[in-house]
């Protein structure tokens, strides 16, 4: 392994984010952007350009470049696992985008593959790189807050849509489903992550009212939780275009002895411009960077470092996604946990 | 003015103050008595308004009263309510409006034969704040609703007499007494009753199920979420958080947003400016007895106090068996 971890990008679709994560391993002098891997070549080449670096239509030649050592996967959902099964094959380290998978099967085929090759593999929660996120973990890990009792969150935002969005997210086939499934994994993620507790019991109510886009837009989930506590989450794709933020992440938190509140909206200026409204513009910290270089900082350690999330937790939530599309098409409470073969 | 408004006032505890504060900034109306069987609570309040301490709603309803409100403890809701009814006497009865359903009903039905009119004290809905969001949501601001919640958080009360709030039998616990609050509310906003609720809950020091998340589908296809909690810290404080989005728009506001200001003070201590005070009561209370002066319909009928009160006894169920409950669609409320 040189000193310079060598980064290649294996699918552009989730576009944005693809975006972001190739940008922060170029930036990073701990990582080069060696190459970018679409099967549309138009969005690979736009992407690989942007970054300086070239673009392949062919998987295999992308992979077998030198000065390659870890892969970040950023495809439609559900090509996710063909990608990082081609790339653990080559003893290539991933990152992979959130949800990890469509189906419970291609997420525990992509830990099973990892591991038999040997390559770490991390899941894209961003949000546990709130440095508040991590504040929390630690005030109830200090048992700041007591035993946890219950937690309301939510991940709401403007529904992603074309131009800005490709298509296939909200194609069930591609993604898995809508609102529900993109957003509702970072909360559970970080309400797993803060308690280090797991979902039992799952309840949502599920519908499409908002954007006519086909698939889900509005969720909520009941959740309960190993030990006792209770939760409720809301990922909804409910925020108006012209509202002052696009996406938001909050957690309330209540224990035995305390409470705990986030919210990542107040990190923000409130910027007038004349005709356009008042917007928040944020000035936290740059949480893609801070994941991409924790990313790089695990395979150079050979482990993974705090706070990464590998693919156990990106299947984790999963399972609770996919138990509250169960729920909603069943009108039941779904119990989780007791054949998980992982 | 000359009072042309007699009105009394059953129990004499932290809630009955806040109705005499309500009666007492009206002109027109006196407050001629307070009721309690504790006397020296009956006393200090009846001092406070210039009112007569009485130590029953027999012994007040003597007195020649237009009106009473009913502060009681839950339980006793429904018999005091039908006493003051008999005596022809409108009512302003405290939220919830009963602990079972057979005793809204009673309610329900005395009011409906009655030839005086009776309100539930569902107070949220004349907050200020509340109810400009719901002036918003009536005008169309935001369209067609499809998605609200509610958060109302706190400690476990402890103001109430001998505990009776924090005993579950007699009060229900936070899903029947606070979120009852956003129960109504809620369905208010929407237009509409829940069809289905779904109720996961934390047992805590403040008892049973003193901590809940609610999820409620509407009648109309819309989703509600509702937080509740006695398990707060006493330093939390009352927190209410409200979102509400529709098709064309969405808003949102918290208790702590809306604090105007804060004293602080060299002993460290923080007191925040509460800008909502006693509007909501003083709104509440207004609005009751401007009802009866023009003899126009109570804004919270006992319909309305009936079918929040459903809501919060379904998410008990939920809770009891562990998954969702279908409610049957009743009349509109």
């Amino acid at each position: 392994m040189s000193e310079v971890l060598g980064v290649a990008l294996l699918g552009a679709a989730h576009t944005p984010h693809a975006m972001s994560y190739a940008r922060c391993f170029a930036n990073d002098p701990a990582t080069t952007l060696v190459g970018v891997y679409d099967s549309d070549a138009e969005l690979g080449a736009r992407v690989a350009e942007r970054f300086g670096t070239t673009h392949h239509t062919d998987l295999g030649e992308l992979l077998d470049r030198d000065g390659l050592d870890a892969v970040v996967v950023c495809s439609a959902t559900a090509e996710h696992r063909a990608l990082v099964e081609a790339a653990a094959g080559r003893g290539l380290h991933v990152l992979c985008e959130k949800p990890i998978a469509t189906t419970v099967e291609d997420a525990v085929a992509m830990i099973d593959t990892c591991e038999r090759h040997g390559v770490q593999l991390h899941v894209a929660f961003v949000c546990r790189f709130y440095p508040v996120v991590a504040r929390v973990r630690d005030l109830i890990e200090s048992g700041a807050i007591g035993d946890v009792i219950g937690m309301v969150g939510g991940n709401r935002g403007r529904p992603p849509l074309p131009p800005q969005y490709p298509s296939w997210i909200t194609d069930t086939a591609l993604a898995g489903g809508g609102s529900l499934i993109d957003h509702s994994v970072h909360v559970v993620d970080a309400m797993r992550h803060v308690t280090g507790r797991e979902v039992t019991r799952v309840h949502a109510e599920v519908d499409d009212r908002f954007w006519q886009s086909g698939v889900d837009d509005m969720a909520a989930l009941t959740i309960e939780f190993g030990g006792g506590a209770v939760a409720s989450v809301d990922p909804s794709w409910s925020v108006p275009a012209g509202h002052p933020w696009s996406y938001d992440f909050f957690l309330r938190v209540v224990g035995t002895a305390g409470a705990i509140s986030i919210d990542d909206t107040p990190e923000a200026l409130r910027v007038s411009i004349a005709g356009e409204g008042m917007r928040l513009v944020p000035f936290g910290v740059d949480i893609d960077a801070e994941m991409c270089a924790a990313f790089a900082a695990s395979i150079t350690a050979g482990e993974l470092q705090r706070p990464c999330a590998d693919g156990v937790d990106g299947l984790r939530a999963l399972e609770v996604a996919l138990a509250g599309y169960e729920s909603a098409a069943t009108g039941t409470t779904v119990a989780l946990g007791a054949d998980r073969s992982r | 003015m000359v009072s042309d408004l007699r009105v009394g006032i059953v129990g004499a505890g932290y809630i009955a103050g806040a109705h005499a504060g309500g009666y007492a900034a009206l002109p027109g109306v006196e407050i001629v008595a307070i009721a309690d069987p504790v006397e020296a609570k009956a006393t200090a309040l009846a001092a406070r308004v210039g009112a007569r301490p009485v130590t029953s709603l027999a012994e007040l309803l003597t007195l020649d009263v237009d009106a009473v409100s009913v502060c009681t403890p839950t339980p006793t809701h429904s018999s005091l309510v039908l006493e003051a009814l008999a005596a022809g006497c409108h009512v302003l009865c405290e939220k919830p409006i009963a602990l079972t359903l057979a005793e809204a009903d009673r309610i329900v039905a005395a009011a409906d034969a009655a030839s005086t009119q009776v309100m539930i004290g569902h107070v949220s809905r004349f907050e200020p704040d509340h109810r400009r969001a719901q002036e918003l949501v009536a005008a169309g601001r935001l369209g067609q609703l499809h998605m609200s919640s509610q958060s109302i958080t706190s400690s476990a009360p402890g103001w109430s007499e001998r505990g009776w709030l924090t005993d579950p039998q007699l009060s229900g616990g936070p899903i029947v007494d606070l979120a009852v609050h956003s129960f109504d509310y809620l369905a208010w906003l929407h237009r509409s009753e829940p069809v289905r609720v779904s109720a996961f809950a934390s047992d805590t020091a403040a008892g049973p199920s003193t901590y809940a998340v609610v999820t409620l589908r509407f009648a109309d296809g819309a989703i509600g979420t509702v937080e509740t909690s006695w398990a707060h810290p006493p330093a939390h404080g009352l927190q209410v958080v409200t979102e509400v989005a529709g098709s064309a728009g969405r808003l949102d506001w918290t208790y702590s947003g809306v604090s105007l200001g804060s004293l602080v003070t060299s002993d460290g201590a923080v007191t925040h400016l509460d800008p909502l005070g006693s509007r909501g009561f003083r709104a509440e209370i207004a609005a009751f007895v401007a009802a009866i002066r023009d003899n126009t319909a109570v804004p919270v009928p006992p319909a309305a106090g009936r079918a929040a009160l459903r809501t919060a006894l379904a998410a008990l169920e939920s809770v009891r068996l562990g998954c969702p409950i279908d409610l049957v669609q009743e009349r509109a409320a």
